[in-house]
């Protein structure tokens, strides 16, 4: 089994993002999959996507415009 | 009068932090690469032109690489020439092979050189810049400059009157994010521009005596509770920040949150005599070809773009001043006077949770008022001791750059502990026939106002919207009033009952600090600590000694807490002259202390009690 590199795109890892770890993982050629060396998640670039798509639930108001910044 | 200013800055910096280890991933280290030198040049050239197109002045922040490369400086005098760009001076962007092969070390952030390698090195690049300009630079900066760093600069470099001085809450969290391998660590500074101190660069000058001389800048403009719960890193006036937040449609590449955070910065000027900052600092290394984390470079440039065009029509449309740092810097002293603060009523733009802060900073302090906790303060920097704290090797603060605190609820608790203990925090209790309501637990919003006093001098004024606190058969209307007072170190809440469901009712109000002091999430030695209850003729004393112990005096005049290590004494005081001052230690487990007072409190009563905070020698 040949090393691990680097993906197209340095991907975080979805899980440790969601805990506030910025942690870039690398890319299995063999098996088509990143892996986070911090925690054991794996995955497939759609999967990293898909989950990246997932750690935004805690931005309700991320496609808003505010107008006003105080409270009546 | 209401202007909203912004400084953007560029640095060319030949090798980009992050590109070298990231987009260099699988080859052997060589700084001298030439690939690299030419991207880092080219991205600092893009920078440029989006500034330029949008109408908008920079500064350039030279880095000690760059003034190695002719075509970097050639860029930087042209550009002055045309477009007013200032030409001046980082100490960011360092490394380089001549740096390497002079100082054989790989550090490369300022603040943690020996002061002997600081000195050096800041004759080495300003020597070499004025070499190459022949004239040294007004402005420079890095993430962080300890005041020592700074009252050398200008002492021997006294032309320079602004710097980038701090990043704030770039501390632990930004630490943690890194998988603490990152060691800014830098939190409790201010987070708009200030006057430093000659003797800790957060506290902000009281006076001329004190004046370092510089006007210090933050690195970037950053989201006043997004940063305080979070990693800094997502959440500033940098849009590639916003890119790593993953604050973006993928779909659409929009990011409105970005815009967001520039206009609450704007809306500032409500609190601050008509004046509002921005900062926008992107380093190379955020605009590199091989794309950052999930972002490709397509939607790393579109955000740059984005981001410097809004900033354009803003000043198209007459709403925004663009300045160099020297600029700025002269605007500023013009402004401000060394005792008015800087106040920011901030609400949530991000998670829809309607929570709203009130950060307050002046030379005495920093505090953080929390609505979402009825007003309680949930972080607090005793800058009146403007303690002394040398940073780098050779001090016993190699990296640890941060002013100490007395209160910080994500490091210390707050209200909720785990179980057992109290985590710090400032606030009052209700209690009513043995039943007990914290005002933690009241979530609010608040209003900002001023009263001028004397001297051309205000007190800011902090109006809770009131709220209920219901008992088993009684409901008190409480409003609380957090009230600044200029030149003062004091912070009055004051207490004012509305109305009761049952008009003869009397409850117990018990306001309190819990305190302790540090820097980070561990807990520090507590022995040297002393607590007093003081009443007339009267002391009561305790040191600490992790012994759960309790004093009281009815009708004190004062509690106090004296802490050593950090040169601080904090006290409070009531309105109340029959109130019962307590002072309580803390033990292992919960290694804080409280200070507080006990009183009664009557339907339409108004109480009103100071925290103070001192140099204590």
């Amino acid at each position: 089994m040949a090393q691990a590199g680097k993906g197209k795109l340095n991907f975080r890892c979805p899980s440790c993002f969601m805990r506030d770890l910025d942690i870039d993982m690398f890319y299995d050629k063999d098996k088509k999959e990143y892996y986070c060396m911090r925690c054991q998640y794996v995955g497939t670039e759609e999967d990293v996507l898909e989950k990246n798509e997932m750690v935004r639930f805690r931005y309700k108001d991320m496609y808003k415009r505010f107008t006003k910044f105080d409270f009546d | 009068m209401d202007k909203f200013i912004v400084n953007i800055i560029h640095r060319p910096e030949m090798v980009p932090e992050y590109a070298e280890k990231v987009t260099g991933h699988g080859k052997e280290e060589n700084i001298g690469r030439k690939s690299l030198l030419t991207e880092s040049l080219d991205i600092f050239k893009f920078q440029q032109e989006t500034a330029h197109k949008n109408g908008l002045k920079t500064t350039i922040q030279m880095t000690y690489a760059s003034l190695f490369n002719e075509e970097a400086i050639s860029i930087a005098k042209e550009h002055h020439e045309k477009y007013g760009d200032e030409i001046a001076l980082s100490l960011l962007g360092l490394p380089c092979e001549e740096f390497r092969e002079k100082y054989k070390t790989k550090d490369f952030c300022i603040w943690m050189f020996s002061m002997e390698d600081k000195k050096s090195i800041v004759d080495d690049v300003f020597g070499k810049f004025h070499d190459i300009f022949g004239f040294y630079p007004e402005s420079t900066g890095s993430y962080y400059m300890d005041a020592e760093l700074v009252n050398y600069i200008k002492e021997k470099y006294p032309m320079v009157k602004c710097a980038v001085a701090t990043c704030w809450e770039e501390g632990p969290k930004a630490y943690h994010t890194c998988n603490n391998s990152w060691y800014t660590l830098m939190d409790g500074g201010p987070w708009n521009p200030w006057i430093p101190s000659k003797q800790n660069i957060h506290a902000p000058a009281a006076n001329e005596a004190e004046d370092s001389g510089i006007v210090a800048i933050p690195h970037l403009s950053r989201d006043l509770l997004a940063c305080y719960d979070g990693n800094g890193s997502n959440f500033g006036t940098h849009p590639q920040n916003v890119l790593r937040g993953m604050i973006y449609d993928t779909k659409t590449w929009e990011f409105p949150y970005l815009y967001n955070l520039i206009d609450q910065y704007r809306d500032l000027e409500k609190y601050n005599n008509g004046y509002a900052y921005n900062m926008m600092f992107v380093g190379p290394g955020w605009l590199n070809k091989m794309g950052r984390w999930e972002a490709p470079y397509e939607l790393l440039k579109k955000s740059y773009e984005d981001g410097m065009a809004y900033y354009g029509q803003l000043k198209k449309e007459g709403k925004l001043t663009d300045m160099t740092m020297a600029e700025f810097a002269d605007y500023f002293r013009q402004k401000k006077t060394y005792t008015e603060p800087e106040c920011a009523l901030w609400r949530d733009i991000l998670y829809g949770s309607d929570k709203q802060l009130f950060w307050y900073c002046d030379p005495y302090m920093r505090a953080c008022i929390n609505m979402n906790q009825g007003g309680a303060i949930v972080d607090l920097r005793p800058y009146a001791a403007k303690l002394k704290w040398e940073v780098g090797i050779g001090t016993p603060h190699v990296q640890d750059a941060s002013y100490p605190f007395l209160i910080q609820e994500k490091y210390r608790a707050g209200y909720f502990t785990h179980y057992a203990g109290e985590g710090t925090v400032r606030s009052a209790k209700l209690t009513y026939n043995g039943e007990e309501v914290d005002l933690c637990l009241c979530r609010t919003h608040a209003k900002f106002s001023e009263e001028v006093i004397e001297n051309g001098k205000k007190k800011r004024i902090l109006t809770l919207e009131p709220v209920d606190i219901e008992f088993y058969d009684l409901t008190v209307k409480l409003q609380t009033r957090v009230i600044f007072t200029e030149g003062s170190s004091d912070i009055e809440m004051e207490r004012t009952v509305l109305s009761m469901s049952n008009p003869d009712a009397v409850v117990d109000l018990n306001e309190y600090i819990v305190a302790c002091y540090g820097t980070t999430e561990y807990p520090e030695d507590m022995t040297s600590l002393t607590l007093t209850c003081k009443g007339k003729g009267e002391e009561k004393k305790i040191d600490y000694a992790y012994k759960c112990r309790e004093a009281e005096i009815e009708g004190a005049d004062s509690v106090e807490a004296v802490i050593p290590p950090i040169e601080t004494k904090v006290s409070m005081r009531t309105s109340d002259e029959k109130a019962t001052g307590y002072i309580r230690e803390g033990y292992a487990f919960s290694p804080m202390f409280t200070l507080g007072y006990k009183m009664t409190l009557k339907d339409k009563e108004v109480v009103s009690t100071w925290l103070k905070l001192e140099k204590a020698n």
